[in-house]
């Protein structure tokens, strides 16, 4: 490998991508060659320091406009799609009085029948694009929800809160966030978000279940108010566990004996 | 649902199931926003860029061939963009000012003051050719091999190899002057 060629290979080098033999032959190189070896050295320095630079974030506009747009051509399709079926054309020849009128009622008869499926299509279209919206939001949320930054992953929960009915998936996520996410913040989110479900059995369920799970103080007091707004007095049993466990916070031992008394006293 | 391939859900998107545009958009839409802005120079052209390529994946879902990395593809689509608008705004400035030599496209974005090191190496990649720029970015910031480079580039591995090491030469130099330092060429 002569000098030029170990040059070129630099930048390969720095990012990892050289092949194991050419990388040996490139070490071999740098070994004997010191020109090459303050090049390296040089250019390394440049290269780490592009890492440092500070990375542009687009705005929050782009997603809105994104999704604004996506939605338009999700109906756009629909109407297209619905369009290829369209069979009937209005239209009148009038050539003689009893064609004339036998067009005219039988334009009647269709005109009724079309009065009748517009009122019908526009209460589907307007069911079908609630469902599409509900969707994308939730898709939204499970994506944010995955994200390694925890500004991102609140962002998820945020979108969460806007699906009327979560299907499973993403109420799994949510009570994945509240039992193992990494942020404190994610998880008082993912409560709140949760506990607007907890009318269904299974949430409250998961909520109970959670108390032993949770170490933050905050997420802990949290989680027992939200069982006692939710008359939940199968929590009971949980939050007695609380108040006689002298290793826990003394507020939240406190909140404990409190929810305690309020879900008994229902 | 958010842990499918991206070529599982483009899959999807090529049956028609649009929607799943919005989960391919989240893994990708800040990345491409980089690019993009590392071509231009230009954050508002950068974002409506990025809306132009994501709708572009709809339009030309077809071509999608799940052998090829969901984002080599996107990014060969999202140069074709960049350059297209690029044609369009350059003619529209000729028309509308016969004559004008255009000089600001590749140059230095607005010249930054400070001493950092930091400051200067932004400058200093700024005064890249955009070439150049684009193939730092795209290793540097985007983690891609130099054959993924090649395909988003169209042009061959060799190439990308010279160019990407003239780039970081390039930069240095720059670097170095913005500091005031005297280059002594190995």
């Amino acid at each position: 490998m002569t000098f030029e060629e170990c040059r070129l290979l630099i930048p390969a080098y720095l990012s990892g991508q050289l092949p194991a033999a050419e990388k040996a032959a490139f070490e071999v190189q740098l070994e004997t060659n010191a020109e090459l070896r303050i090049e390296l050295e040089e250019l390394r320095a440049v290269w780490d320091g592009l890492k440092l630079l500070p990375e542009e974030e687009p705005s929050a506009e782009l997603r809105a406009r994104f999704y604004q747009r996506l939605s338009e051509v999700n109906r756009e399709r629909r109407q297209s799609f619905r369009g290829e079926f369209a069979w009937w054309k209005p239209g009148l020849s009038g050539l003689i009085r009893q064609a004339a009128i036998a067009i005219i009622l039988f334009g009647l008869g269709i005109y009724a029948g079309r009065m009748n499926r517009d009122s019908h299509t526009q209460a589907q279209d307007i069911a079908e694009m609630r469902t599409q919206v509900q969707s994308l939001r939730s898709i939204v949320a499970l994506s944010l929800l995955d994200r390694q930054s925890a500004t991102s992953r609140l962002e998820g929960v945020a979108w969460s809160s806007r699906v009327e009915r979560p299907d499973s998936q993403l109420l799994a996520a949510l009570l994945r966030a509240l039992n193992h996410d990494a942020n404190v913040n994610v998880r008082l989110s993912s409560l709140d978000a949760l506990e607007k479900f907890s009318g269904d059995p299974e949430v409250r369920k998961s909520l109970v279940e959670s108390i032993p799970i949770q170490e933050s103080p905050l997420v802990q007091i949290a989680l027992i108010d939200a069982l006692v707004h939710a008359r939940d007095s199968a929590a009971v049993m949980e939050l007695k566990k609380l108040t006689g466990d002298q290793d826990l916070n003394i507020a939240v031992r406190q909140r404990a004996r409190w929810g305690v008394e309020r879900l008994s006293a229902n | 649902m958010s842990s499918e391939s991206d070529s599982a859900l483009m899959q999807l998107v090529q049956a028609g199931d649009t929607a799943q545009l919005a989960v391919l958009f989240e893994r990708h839409h800040v990345g491409l926003f980089r690019y993009l802005l590392a071509l231009g120079r230009d954050r508002a052209l950068a974002e409506d860029l990025v809306q132009e390529v994501f709708f572009r994946v709809i339009k030309y879902a077809r071509t999608y061939d799940p052998k090829l990395a969901f984002s080599v593809w996107l990014y060969g689509m999202a140069r074709n963009v960049y350059f297209d608008s690029h044609r369009k705004r350059r003619s529209e400035r000729f028309s509308g000012n016969a004559g004008e030599i255009e000089s600001s496209e590749l140059m230095p974005e607005e010249t930054i003051r400070q001493k950092q090191d930091v400051a200067f190496l932004r400058e200093a990649l700024a005064k890249l050719p955009g070439d150049k720029r684009e193939v730092l970015v795209l290793s540097r910031y985007h983690d891609m091999r130099y054959e993924d480079i090649a395909r988003v580039m169209r042009c061959e591995v060799g190439a990308v190899k010279v160019r990407v090491y003239r780039a970081l030469k390039e930069l240095r130099e720059h670097f170095c002057e913005l500091r005031g330092e005297k280059l002594y060429d190995v």
